[in-house]
């Protein structure tokens, strides 16, 4: 009966000062958005319950400090963690360039994870320095879906979160049934062992 | 009625010992089991111990204390929590009130009003009286009103049946949101539902005994369209004595099965449940093509006949969720007799009170607390005042009017005696009641008994229309004959999409309350900018955290992944862990002091004014704070061998070359370029020498601070002019320049060496020539300026005992990273005094030997 849910998952949202992590976050968390720029000195989570499949998930998403100050404190948040959103502006070429050491960041701190990269400020084609065709150019050679966003108009912001929570899900999922194939294979190889004898 | 007279209306409701000391009314508690009504909050005071009582009042405002009864009994202990939250929406018209106690949470949605406050008040006078308590009050008075109480006064008041009482085991936490996002959803039902008609079929027929030797047909399957339900009662299925005392009967499948051949045969029916109480008993049948749309089939029986517990009265009942609808089907079998309509009243009153329908998980429901009711059957309400004779000669002219006014029941229920909210339909048709078994003739019996409308049919629910309400004179079997009824319904079905849609709102909703929940602060300075820190001189800085979250909220400063402390050890937090009360704010000193530790890795470059500290809100965010200062580098923490390098004041020395210095300090040798001494030694010690060898108390008077800060700064920045302060203060600052140094005197290595040779000269003076060159140079020389000053004891004051224990300390310093053991007070006494030992063969021992042997 009352459970509360099925699957609590740790997304970790990273990239360079300024990019719009925690708008991002406010959009998909309280559907909020707010012009005035606040650095996020720090870690700060917030909580948002979706359903995919009839199952339950509780997301736990930890929004941090893009500065390069705080690089090192913040790399020991990794910990644990299910699934990274790696962050750029697309009005920020730099940010863009910088989306390699936060890869090599997450290899340097995390064992197996999910990621999805994210140009975001995507709504204003004018101010706009990262072309698409790079951005996606990039994503293939690194094997990471791209999403191009705006937490400021909400475009693709829902979008993102949940793909990359059905990432985290399918990969819990298939590890599960790994498992189950495992357990498995030792029964059927028993079962191989008896009919053998039968034959001789 | 004024405040004061409902006061003293509740007041009455406990002892007079017991005082009721705030009320409010309004509350309704926010419960997904409870209905939200009005409930009154009383805080009763006994001695020292308060309690807060949620009473319900069956009418406000209440007249007597007998309207009050006891719900929650929530007793103000150490485990008391009161916490009030805004309607987001309303936020000046209404509070949420939170308390928990031992467990048990409540929330009370409460109006604003004057009295609020008062209420407020009293409730935190009184949980803060508690928390000054040491010992848990006991609470022994509140005994009687937890549940189990013996108390007469107090069960006579417990009219109401208690569903989800309070001081049993409270749902499990996790159910909380559960039940939070059933009552949400419950809330929005017209949203996401539509509704569509179901035709419902409604039969009950006493039988008299007999078993099913005729169709029925002419009852179940007569209307144009087949129903979508039907639900068909029977009485007196059997009247044997086995039936009534083993509830044993073959009749029940016999006639189930001829319910069963005899319904509409143009649908197809399944059956959704059956159940029998001695001669009661109720079938429920629906079309096919509906049953995977019904959940939690349940039913129970009553049973209110002799002792008022026997079956072969009472009542059987079903109950279902159809979509989104909860119905209920009754049958009943009420007390027989002319004269008896009192008794079936109260037959009526204990199946609504007594039926349960219990479901796993969930709190138990009873008759009321669905949608839609049926109630059918023989009720046995009979024509009173009038004669048997007239009766019948009116019905024969079809003129019921008259009768039905003589109706018991219909008397009853106009005077909401029985049926209260229920409804009935029209009666039309003959009265069903008594005939002669397979005739439609009256009864012919001795009795001659007066026809009467025993079996009917009744509803409650809205959105039902009743479309057609008739006898069956036709299936004469019986003493009775059969009634049926056939209503159109509408029933809510879950428009998926919609529902998806406030789901998700509802979810989005409780998010978002949790959210806030998180704690928040504000911190208003996040980067501590020092400027220039110097040696041994305290600064302090201070941060403002403010509690702009709803909860209190506890926070510490904490370590950062691999490192021993949360911060460096030139800093100090005060305080690093406290709770903050919402709306409230915390000072925190930061404070930098660089003491000789300190001063030698920043000389040394290994530790800079620099730290990020983690302010870590539990349950919540992290706050980095940045610490950030310029160190001004002095003598004091240089090691010797670097100070005999600098042939200028350390302040004019590029930092990388001091950096330098130091990490080659091992590889020193004397040149021409360097001093036998360090020159500030030398500056400090000459000083002394020229005027203050004849000073009272020298070295046992201590200095002033500011003196030897600026004495600090003559050295650091090679002043032409003469060293500032008194003796005494050049004094300290040589010993401080003596404990400071990055090495000491005698290094480590030495020390255990120099501790066991201690009482033999000859040795000491061996151990001495073998010290690193300048390291010799600077405590031989110290010695010979001691001896020096030893020669005017008779003005100074000093003796050889004194100075020895002095500088022992200082040339044979303790190695701090040796600590770990802690050594015994005797232990250390003796250490003490072996270093004294070791340096007094110097103070009166003539060692120029060894000064000329360099």
């Amino acid at each position: 009966m009352a459970r509360e849910f099925d699957h609590l998952f740790k997304l970790l949202i990273i990239g360079d000062s300024g990019v719009g992590k925690s708008c991002l976050l406010l959009r998909f968390a309280d559907n909020t958005f707010s012009g005035s720029y606040i650095t996020t000195i720090g870690v700060d989570f917030k909580i948002r319950t979706l359903e995919i499949n009839g199952e339950r998930i509780k997301l736990q998403i930890w929004d941090t400090a893009g500065q390069e100050r705080f690089r090192t404190i913040t790399s020991t948040y990794y910990r644990g963690t299910h699934g990274v959103i790696v962050v750029y502006d697309v009005t920020n070429g730099e940010s863009f360039a910088n989306v390699k050491r936060w890869l090599h960041e997450i290899e340097q701190n995390c064992d197996v994870v999910n990621k999805v990269l994210v140009g975001n400020k995507n709504d204003c084609p004018s101010r706009k320095v990262v072309v698409i065709e790079d951005a996606q150019r990039f994503a293939n050679q690194m094997n990471i879906p791209l999403f191009e966003t705006s937490a400021k108009e909400n475009i693709n912001v829902e979008e993102m979160f949940l793909t990359i929570t059905k990432m985290v899900l399918r990969s819990k999922l298939e590890m599960k049934e790994r498992q189950n194939v495992t357990s498995n294979e030792t029964v059927h190889l028993k079962r191989g062992h008896k009919t053998k004898k039968k034959c001789c | 009625m004024n405040n004061e007279e409902i006061k003293s209306v509740v007041q009455e409701k406990f002892l007079s010992s017991e005082r009721v000391t705030a009320f409010l009314c309004d509350a309704k508690v926010l419960h997904p089991e409870w209905v939200k009504t009005d409930r009154l909050l009383a805080i009763v005071e006994y001695g020292d111990e308060k309690a807060v009582f949620c009473l319900h009042t069956s009418c406000y405002p209440p007249k007597s204390f007998t309207d009050l009864s006891i719900e929650i009994v929530l007793p103000i202990d150490n485990s008391f929590k009161c916490e009030i939250d805004n309607k987001p929406s309303d936020p000046e018209a209404i509070l949420y009130l939170n308390l928990q106690s031992r467990n048990n949470k409540f929330k009370f949605e409460i109006q604003m009003t004057s009295r609020v406050d008062s209420f407020v008040d009293d409730l935190f006078r009184g949980i803060e009286a508690v928390s000054k308590v040491p010992t848990q009050p006991e609470f022994l008075w509140l005994k009687k009103y937890n549940g189990k109480s013996e108390d007469d006064i107090i069960k006579q008041t417990m009219v109401l049946p208690r569903t989800g009482v309070a001081h049993t085991q409270g749902p499990p936490p996790v159910a909380i949101r559960e039940s939070l996002i059933k009552r949400k959803m419950s809330d929005k039902e017209m949203d996401y539902t539509f509704t569509k008609k179901f035709s419902i079929f409604c039969g009950t027929w006493n039988v008299n005994d007999k078993s099913p030797v005729i169709s029925l047909k002419g009852w179940l399957s007569v209307d144009r369209e087949p129903p979508d339900i039907y639900a068909v009662g029977f009485q007196e299925l059997d009247l044997s004595k086995e039936t009534f005392l083993f509830d044993q009967t073959f009749r029940e499948d016999e006639w189930y099965n001829a319910v069963i051949s005899n319904v509409d045969p143009r649908a197809k029916y399944v059956k959704v449940e059956r159940v029998r109480l001695v001669g009661m008993m109720l079938i429920v049948l629906i079309k096919q093509k509906h049953m995977s749309h019904v959940r939690n089939v349940i039913c129970d029986t009553v049973g209110t006949g002799i002792m008022g517990k026997m079956g072969n009265k009472g009542g059987v009942a079903i109950r279902f969720d159809l979509h989104n609808t909860s119905m209920c089907f009754v049958n009943s079998h009420l007390a027989a007799h002319v004269e008896e309509y009192e008794r079936r009243n109260q037959d009526f009153r204990d199946i609504c009170n007594r039926t349960r329908f219990i479901q796993p998980n969930q709190l138990p429901k009873s008759i009321k607390d669905h949608d839609q009711i049926y109630w059918l059957g023989d009720l046995n309400y009979r024509i009173t005042e009038l004669d048997p004779t007239s009766v019948k000669k009116m019905i024969n002219e079809n003129n019921f009017a008259p009768i039905l006014e003589w109706d018991q029941l219909r008397q009853q229920h106009k005077n909401n005696h029985v049926f209260a909210g229920y409804t009935e339909g029209h009666i039309t048709f003959k009265p069903t009641y008594k005939y002669d078994p397979g005739t439609d003739n009256w009864d012919s019996s001795e009795k001659n008994r007066a026809p009467a409308w025993c079996d009917r049919i009744f509803w409650k629910g809205e959105n039902i229309t009743q479309l057609g309400y008739r006898s069956h004179p036709a299936l004469n079997i019986s003493d009775h004959k059969p009634v049926s009824a056939i209503f159109t319904s509408s029933i809510k079905i879950i428009d998926e999409e919609k529902y998806r849609k406030v789901y998700e709102d509802v979810i989005k909703q409780l998010d978002k309350l949790e959210n806030e929940l998180i704690p928040q602060v504000k911190v208003d300075v996040t980067e501590i900018d020092f400027g220039t820190v110097r040696y041994l001189e305290l600064q302090v800085r201070s941060i403002t955290i403010k509690n702009t979250g709803k909860l209190p909220v506890e926070f510490e400063f904490i370590k950062k992944l691999d490192e021993s402390s949360f911060c460096k050890d030139w800093l100090i937090v005060e305080p690093y862990k406290k709770c903050i009360c919402a709306d409230e704010s915390c000072e925190i000193q930061l404070k930098v002091l660089i003491n000789k530790t300190s001063a030698c890795k920043m000389n040394a470059g290994t530790d800079k004014l620099y730290d990020i500290l983690v302010l870590h809100l539990y349950g919540g965010k992290d706050i980095f704070i940045t610490v950030n200062g310029t160190y001004q580098r002095s003598c004091f923490g240089c090691s010797i061998e670097v100070l005999v390098n600098l042939g200028m004041p350390i302040r004019e020395v590029p930092v990388g070359k001091l950096i330098e210095l130091e990490s080659k300090r091992d590889q020193c040798v004397s040149n021409q370029s360097t001093y036998s001494i360090p020159k500030e030694i030398w500056f400090l010690v000459d000083h002394i020498y020229l005027h203050g060898l004849k000073e009272p108390n020298l070295f046992e008077q201590p200095g002033l601070h500011s003196e030897v800060l600026q004495i600090r700064d003559w050295l650091d920045s090679g002043s032409v002019d003469p060293i500032p302060g008194s003796i005494h203060s050049v004094a300290e600052a040589l010993l401080l320049l003596l404990e400071s140094t990055a090495d000491p005197i005698i290094p480590y290595n030495l020390q255990s060496v120099c501790l066991r040779a201690s009482a033999n000269y000859l040795q000491c003076k061996q151990i001495v020539m073998e010290l690193p060159e300048f390291r010799k140079n600077v405590f031989l020389y110290l010695c010979e300026f001691l001896q020096e000053a030893l020669q005017h004891s008779a003005e100074n004051g000093l003796d050889s005992k004194t100075l020895s224990t002095l500088f022992g300390a200082i040339f044979l310093r303790d190695n701090p990273s040796q600590t770990q053991e802690p050594q015994s007070r005797i232990n250390k006494q003796v250490i003490d005094k072996k270093k004294a030992q070791f340096v007094y063969h110097f103070l009166v021992n003539d060692h120029s030997d060894l000064i000329f042997s360099r």
